[in-house]
């Protein structure tokens, strides 16, 4: 029996059968023999959940414009099709082909958050790939990119290449050289060798590092002859105008989380939340055309059908001719009752009135992100929004008609206190007041405040990068401080969920090398799909901890020195260490650094040739 | 003018289910970049319906959709369209211009055909009750329906049955008082043999409905 119908009859068995069925429109499907060399970009989290991310499509596109490559899906397999593959014996397989995954010449893995890094090891495992690479005589070279790259210690021992900034380009780079090691028919380290040379591409093996009696990190140096660099730069791709988007989409049969067409209108953002780890990696701020963007989203609605376009970006109210843009978008899709949707959404960025327009039909609940419940707390992460803003972006909904608000906090930040955590309540009270200072007769009946409070993850690359964690008891303190706070607000429902997730994402955010051996064991424990909270299993993750010897404090809740080095400190994400460390000593003492855009802060990104050319 | 399609539905997509089969030609018309009629109101979706739903897990080379177009159109080039906007595993197999007057597909099917092929050892004892169960006047069943269970006899709702060399043909009532499913037909054969019902691969091969003198007629020439 062939494998794709050994597959067949497990579908029949699981849930959700269509996340393993491929088979859609606009799927690439091409003959294996013709092509030098296959390429899994492998999303170690459900099919819905991978099929919503921007960056697999644009690689996805990049890789298959090329008629000596072909790349296809592969998602994890959810925990009952894993059992099922188990039993049968049936190896991790690509979408498009069903081709097992091991026979691949390369294999790619986005990192998008830290909680799907079992998730790796559970997918090289189902699909027979050693899981160390020393083990590995043969299969795909393991190559990992996306945000948690910048600091992708934990996971040294099981990858070949890290791919540090913009795929576009240096994806494809990877399979130049590829081609090029395998026409040499040198040995398999030969490769990893070349692909050092690759802009942005960091190759861990290649490097030893050296600890202090203290277990801090001495030193992470280039093996001597390696010719590995000792300080690897992200790649950057200048103008977003040039690169690589695809023009068409894969339409998926169920539904997906974001089952739309995504517009990059731009990358990056000149914010600088101290908190916020995208706001610095995907430094500098490189906009698309509005040209450009037209012509996008005509080719994508023609060739997808979808009726919705969302213009993605990390601030996209910061888009610098945003009313021209979507004025320009609803003339045009109008007619074709394609909606033009902003996805993030800032207080101090008032949406423009003609995307107001378009979104008459649907009032669907207002989202808001002040992220902490005092001035003073917004000032020490520079969140540069006032309760004025707040308040008056509120107000304006509820006139509108909008009823329902959704509001985002963390707990847990930088110098906060017991004070901090109960103006997240007060805040509350005065969007409770907003809405009833509008009339009557003008406001929409049933006032409903979400407030979202989530645990505050100290990330590398970010000011907060020396930060502790706060420890568990405290955060669970706080969290009941504003529970009860909240419960005498009427209308307000408060969501939260307990520290362990974040407790683990700060142990790996800013991990080392030895993290990868609890990982190993967290992995064998049974841990798997751990940002899903109905398979996290925070006592088999303590127990893997404890039984490889690891304090998991030290990289949670330890305050660092300035002056110590960073397991990732050999890894240039664009801003550098001392801007980084000056925000720090500015966060500390609650003062805001205006937006870049308004002038230079020197982060140090305009070290990269091309970056932020006329600014 | 409505055009009518007859489409397949190959083994690959044999798990979309029918509402995500609908979401999908929502899209898919979208792309036609044909003169597509759209409901009014809030929302407005393309105007279309199915013949019959199918289940999970069958395949089908005669499925009916139905779509309404606001201008006239060739039908050589509403079948190029709609091919162009389809993936190869749902194939484009028939394409009919029909005027609004039409009735609905839906209001017109009567009964299908199916293939319907069995697995395991006690395929072939199943197949061996078909004379069997054609002899008899009266096959009392329980059907499962959405609002619980219901006494029926099956056997006026099985108008042709016959084996082949690895399972049946069946031609099966399905209106919306008298209908039964390949799979209750299997379950009653197995009963009859005394074995479980075995595994099977079912497989929609027409549509039909009542022509001019009650006759069964595929249901693309009514």
């Amino acid at each position: 029996m062939s494998l794709s119908d050994r597959i067949e009859n497990l579908l029949m068995s699981v849930q959700k059968p269509v996340r393993y069925m491929g088979g859609e429109f606009n799927a690439v499907m091409k003959d294996a023999d013709a092509v030098d060399v296959r390429y899994a970009f492998l999303f170690p989290d459900t099919y819905e959940v991978g099929m919503s991310h921007l960056g697999m499509k644009i690689l996805y596109h990049a890789i298959n414009k090329r008629e000596d490559a072909w790349c296809e899906r592969v998602f994890s397999p959810w925990v009952d099709m894993a059992e099922l593959m188990r039993r049968d014996g049936i190896p991790l397989f690509s979408l498009e082909s069903r081709t097992p995954v091991r026979e691949f010449d390369l294999l790619g893995i986005t990192l998008q958050y830290e909680m799907s890094f079992t998730n790796i090891l559970e997918a090289l495992d189902l699909a027979g790939i050693p899981l160390r690479r020393e083990d590995r005589r043969e299969g795909p070279f393991v190559i990992c990119g996306g945000p948690c790259a910048f600091n992708p210690e934990p996971l040294a021992p099981f990858v070949d290449l890290i791919a540090l900034g913009d795929g576009e380009e240096e994806t494809l780079q990877t399979i130049d050289v590829y081609k090029w090691w395998k026409a040499s028919g040198r040995p398999r380290e030969d490769y990893l060798k070349m692909a050092a040379q690759i802009p942005g591409i960091y190759v861990p093996s290649l490097y030893d590092v050296q600890y202090n009696p203290d277990g801090t990190v001495r030193g992470v140096t280039p093996k001597p002859g390696s010719g590995a660099p000792e300080v690897v730069r992200k790649a950057m791709v200048n103008s977003l105008d040039d690169a690589v988007y695809p023009d068409k989409l894969i339409v998926p049969y169920g539904e997906i989380i974001h089952n739309r067409i995504m517009l990059e209108i731009f990358r990056g953002c000149t914010r600088g939340c101290r908190f916020c780890q995208a706001g610095m990696i995907y430094r500098p701020v490189r906009e698309r055309s509005i040209n450009n963007l037209m012509s996008m989203a005509e080719d994508l609605v023609s060739a997808t059908g979808y009726d919705e376009i969302s213009l993605m970006s990390l601030s996209s109210g910061d888009y610098s001719c945003l009313p021209e843009l979507a004025h320009q978008m609803v003339e045009k899709f109008a007619a074709r009752r394609v909606k033009i949707s902003l996805p993030s959404q800032r207080i101090d960025t008032v949406l423009t009135d003609t995307l107001k327009e378009t979104q008459k039909v649907r009032k669907t609940a207002l989202t808001l992100a002040p992220e902490a419940g005092t001035q003073r707390l917004r000032d020490v992460i520079n969140k540069g929004v006032t309760e004025e803003d707040l308040m008056r972006s509120v107000t304006d909904a509820f006139e509108q008609g909008w009823s329902a608000v959704k509001l985002y906090f963390m707990l847990g930040l930088p110098t906060e206190t017991d004070e901090d955590a109960l103006g997240i309540a007060d805040l509350a009270e005065k969007v409770r007041r907003c809405y009833f200072s509008v009339p009557k007769e003008r406001r929409a009946p049933g006032l409903r405040i979400t407030v979202s409070a989530s645990v505050f993850v100290p990330k590398n690359d970010t000011p907060f990068q020396w930060s502790g964690q706060l420890d568990y008891e405290t955060v669970v303190h706080r969290q009941q401080l504003l529970r009860q706070a909240l419960s005498r607000v009427k209308g307000v429902d408060f969501k939260y969920h307990a520290p362990d997730v974040s407790f683990i994402e700060a142990v790996f955010a800013r991990g080392d090398r030895r993290l990868a051996e609890a990982l190993e064991r967290a992995w064998r424990l049974g841990c798997r799909f751990d940002g899903w909270s109905d398979q996290f299993r925070y006592d088999l993750w303590l127990r893997a901890f404890e039984e490889t010897g690891i304090d998991p404090g030290f990289y949670a809740t330890r305050e660092r020195d300035t002056d110590e080095i960073f397991p990732w400190d050999h890894l240039d994400c664009g801003v550098t260490k001392a801007y980084l460390l000056r925000e720090w000593e500015r966060a500390r003492r609650a003062e805001c650094t205006p937006d870049c855009r308004k002038g230079c802060t020197g982060c140090g990104v305009k070290r990269y040739p091309g970056a932020c050319e006329g600014r | 003018m409505r055009a009518l399609i007859r489409f397949g539905k190959q083994p690959r997509l044999r798990f979309i289910s029918h509402l995500d089969l609908q979401r999908f030609f929502q899209r898919a018309v979208n792309r036609t970049g044909l003169p597509i009629a759209y409901t009014q109101g809030f929302n407005p979706h393309p105007v279309m319906s199915f013949g019959s739903a199918l289940a999970l897990g069958w395949t089908s080379e005669y499925e009916i959709i139905d779509i309404k177009l606001s201008a006239p159109m060739g039908r050589k080039r509403t079948e190029e369209a709609i091919r162009a906007a389809l993936p190869a595993d749902l194939p484009v197999l028939e394409v009919r211009m029909i005027d609004d007057r039409h009735a609905a597909p839906m209001a017109l099917v009567a009964m299908a055909d199916y293939r319907v092929q069995l697995a395991g050892e006690s395929a072939i004892v199943v197949v061996d009750q078909i004379p069997a169960f054609l002899a008899m006047e009266h096959v009392p069943a329980t059907k499962k329906t959405k609002s619980g269970e219901k006494e029926i006899d099956a056997r006026p709702l099985v108008i042709d049955l016959k084996p082949t060399s690895d399972g049946f043909e069946a031609r099966l009532m399905l209106t919306e008082r008298d209908s039964i499913k390949p799979e209750l037909l299997i379950a009653l054969l197995a009963d009859m043999a005394g074995v479980e019902a075995p595994q099977a691969r079912i497989h929609r091969l027409m549509l039909l409905g009542k022509g001019p003198d009650g006759e069964p007629a595929p249901l693309m020439t009514l």
